[in-house]
């Protein structure tokens, strides 16, 4: 069974392209739109990987969404690389979030900032979960 | 005044100027103390002045760097997703399917089109926040402006499957503004309602002539405002929580702030009444400056 990715996003034109460049790899993929449904996907069925938006304009966000996981036990070690719009994301957490909130250590594996090199996601998943089989 | 002259064997003369001196130098030393407590007072002022002054600007510069980073994160989102379209292509993994090349190039010119329009409007709402920028105005035919939008809004209706009621009467004020800018302002708020409308829906549309002013009103069915999100419905960017991508409504939340402000600077008023789950009406009033004329 090829290992699966679960995309998360809430921009339907980057989930897409991000399937086509995944499935192309030979991985499998699933996707949500938000926090909560990424969740929901994640606890139906454990993917070997979380490509995770920040989100910030969605009510359930990365953050939440990340923080949520690493509190289950069973699906605290699930590798989840955060994907950032602006690099300032982190910074501007704060403001949405309206308290303090330390990127430094949120609970996620890699950062990688938009717009991504499909090479260079590639090698950070290769280096997170290995090759697709 | 004259110094008193004593002889010098006259003590009580001489005790007597003494006294004047000493009744001088204490009138003296009061003026200080007053002049003293003055000046504490006015650098306590001046004090309370300066931390104001200092707050408001700690929290103009805050709302700057928000504002930057939310235009950055607006147009690097779509941009994000063209580029990664134009990968997807150019590294071939689309090659045996060129429909598909085809339908996410068009989404691609969709995304860019989108954002030059955010780069219009930031351009006209930096103009009009800086106050600097003069608006052309013209006195301009509500006749002119209004119908010709019917049929546009009545397209982009029927592909949402809602209804527009129009009633509008023939005859319209006259208004003295910008026309390229109120038509935005117009196609906005109708736009808005059609969007954030239930399907089968009806909106309706009705324009209302007061004594010196003119008014247009757009009331939906649709999903309305929380009532703890109405006083933010202007800020730029703020899209409530029924308004977000997840609920499929696309925008970016600067089109109230937009309308808001140009508005303002046509001398008029933009008010909403919500109501969560029931709808919205938008209230939109200008100073007219002549009635009905030909």
């Amino acid at each position: 069974m090829p290992k699966e990715i679960l995309i998360v996003d809430d921009d339907p034109d980057f989930v897409e392209t991000m399937e086509i460049i995944m499935q192309g790899n030979g991985y499998e993929t699933r996707t949500a739109r938000n926090g909560e449904e990424a969740f929901k996907k994640v606890k139906e069925k454990t993917p070997d990987i979380i490509l995770l938006d920040i989100m910030m304009k969605t009510k359930t966000d990365g953050i939440w969404v990340s923080e949520k996981i690493r509190t289950e036990k069973d699906l605290k070690e699930i590798p989840i690389i955060m994907i950032t719009a602006v690099n300032q994301d982190s910074e501007m957490a704060k403001f949405h979030l309206g308290q303090e909130k330390d990127m430094e250590y949120m609970p996620v594996n890699a950062f990688m900032e938009k717009p991504i090199e499909a090479k260079d996601l590639l090698k950070e998943i290769k280096k997170l979960i290995g090759g697709p089989k | 005044m004259e110094p008193k002259i004593c002889n010098i064997n006259d003590p009580e003369c001489h005790l007597d100027r003494i006294r004047g001196w000493h009744g001088d130098l204490e009138a003296n030393i009061t003026t200080l103390i007053k002049n003293l407590k003055d000046i504490r007072e006015h650098s306590e002022e001046a004090k309370t002045a300066c931390s104001t002054h200092y707050a408001k600007t700690v929290e103009l510069t805050k709302a700057k760097t928000r504002f930057t980073y939310e235009v950055s994160h607006e147009l690097k989102a779509p941009l994000a997703s063209v580029y990664n379209i134009l990968n997807v292509i150019l590294d071939g993994y689309l090659e045996k399917d060129i429909k598909k090349q085809k339908e996410l190039l068009n989404r691609a010119k969709v995304r860019i089109n989108d954002v030059i329009k955010l780069l219009n409007d930031l351009l006209i709402f930096s103009r009009l926040e800086e106050g600097t920028g003069e608006i052309e105005m013209e006195k301009i035919n509500i006749d002119k402006i209004l119908p010709s939008l019917t049929e546009e809004m009545d397209i982009y209706a029927k592909e949402n499957n809602i209804k527009i009621n129009w009633d509008i009467p023939k005859k319209l004020p006259y208004i003295y503004g910008n026309p390229e800018l109120l038509r935005r302002v117009f196609v906005n708020i109708i736009h808005n309602a059609i969007k954030y409308s239930n399907p089968k829906n009806t909106v309706k549309i009705k324009t209302k002539e007061g004594k010196s002013s003119f008014l247009l009103e757009v009331k939906d069915q649709g999903i309305g405002i929380k009532k703890n999100e109405l006083p933010m419905i202007f800020n730029i960017f703020f899209r409530g929580e029924n308004a977000r991508p997840e609920h499929k409504k696309e925008g970016m939340g600067l089109g109230l702030s937009l309308a808001k402000r140009i508005i303002a600077a046509h001398g008029g008023a933009i008010k909403v009444k919500s109501k969560l789950n029931k709808g919205t009406t938008v209230t939109l009033s200008f100073p007219a400056i002549q009635k009905k004329e030909k």
